[in-house]
């Protein structure tokens, strides 16, 4: 088992899975060309994860915007996580928006009405590159 | 040709910020959407209305994109069918993203069927449809999730615009009309 690291590109998140830590951090925007395939080793990852053992994960994000096949994609995700929290394994997931972003607030609102695990919305300050 | 000095004048009487008409590519697709942010940007309208408009030109040529990659179409056809149209122009207060592209008369009317369908859904519908679209798997070897269509019409603030014309030999243009 590995860890994960993908670079952001214009299109696709940054990608960060820390094995050891069970933790996998998402940032930055989604609406790569294929997306279901960009998702792909990602959701193999977490099932992996899910699988192996009961040590509590967690799930971070900082996505300002995704298109809606990774809407789809990062839904998946969330359902595996849901699952595995509905059979007692202790899961969390932070979301980290930038206080600008409405629509970023309300992507995480969506999500986290389908779900019942813990669901953080957390507010930042809006990084200023000046 | 038509003076270059009259498609200008044209493209600027009707409000058009940008457009683009011939093969999409991703590269394309990511350059002009930068191009599309940093206008909006300069413009100084709310952030949410600008994702919106972002949001839905990545939809609408993300489309076209995964409509010419279908894997029922033979190589000639998808480079027939990858070229389009993509407008973004400002009318009064909003902002109107339109795209066009070349189909296959059979799944445009499809496509028309699907339009029909949305529209005649209110925003808790169409809210409900695209939430239970969420939770289903995708088709093997479908190139897209089937919530772009959805989810436009949920953000779009004017019933969606939309239109199929034969082109003959079995094909049609079909465009589509946002308004954010």
């Amino acid at each position: 088992m590995k860890n994960l690291s993908i670079p952001a590109t214009l299109s696709s998140p940054q990608v960060q899975g820390n094995e050891a830590e069970a933790l996998l951090c998402l940032s930055g925007e989604s609406y790569p060309e294929n997306t279901f395939e960009f998702f792909s080793p990602i959701l193999a990852w977490v099932v992996e994860i899910l699988g192996r053992d009961n040590r509590p994960f967690t799930l971070e994000l900082r996505l300002s915007y995704l298109n809606t096949s990774s809407i789809k994609c990062l839904m998946d995700i969330l359902d595996d996580l849901e699952e595995a929290h509905r059979k007692g394994r202790q899961v969390n997931v932070r979301w980290f928006y930038d206080a600008e972003n409405d629509r970023a607030l309300d992507l995480a609102e969506e999500f986290k009405e389908d779900l019942t695990l813990p669901f953080e919305i957390l507010s930042i300050e809006a990084e200023r590159h000046e | 040709m038509t003076d270059l000095y009259d498609i200008r004048k044209n493209l600027t009487s009707a409000g058009i910020l940008i457009c683009f008409n011939g093969p999409f590519s991703h590269s394309i697709i990511e350059e002009l959407g930068k191009a599309v942010k940093k206008y909006l940007e300069s413009a100084e309208i709310q952030k949410s209305a600008m994702m919106d408009v972002f949001s839905v030109y990545i939809e609408a040529t993300q489309n076209v994109r995964n409509y010419a990659n279908r894997a029922d179409l033979d190589k000639a056809e998808r480079d027939r069918l990858n070229t389009g149209i993509i407008v973004i122009a400002k009318r009064d207060e909003h902002y109107v993203v339109h795209s066009g592209n070349c189909v296959r008369s059979d799944h445009g009317q499809e496509l028309v069927r699907v339009l029909d369908g949305l529209a005649a859904k209110d925003k808790t519908e169409l809210k409900a449809m695209y939430k239970e679209r969420l939770h289903q798997a995708v088709p093997a070897g479908s190139t897209g999730a089937g919530l772009g269509l959805i989810d436009m019409a949920r953000k779009a603030k004017e019933p969606l615009h939309y239109s199929l014309v034969p082109e003959g030999d079995g094909y049609g243009f079909f465009s589509l009309q946002v308004v954010i």
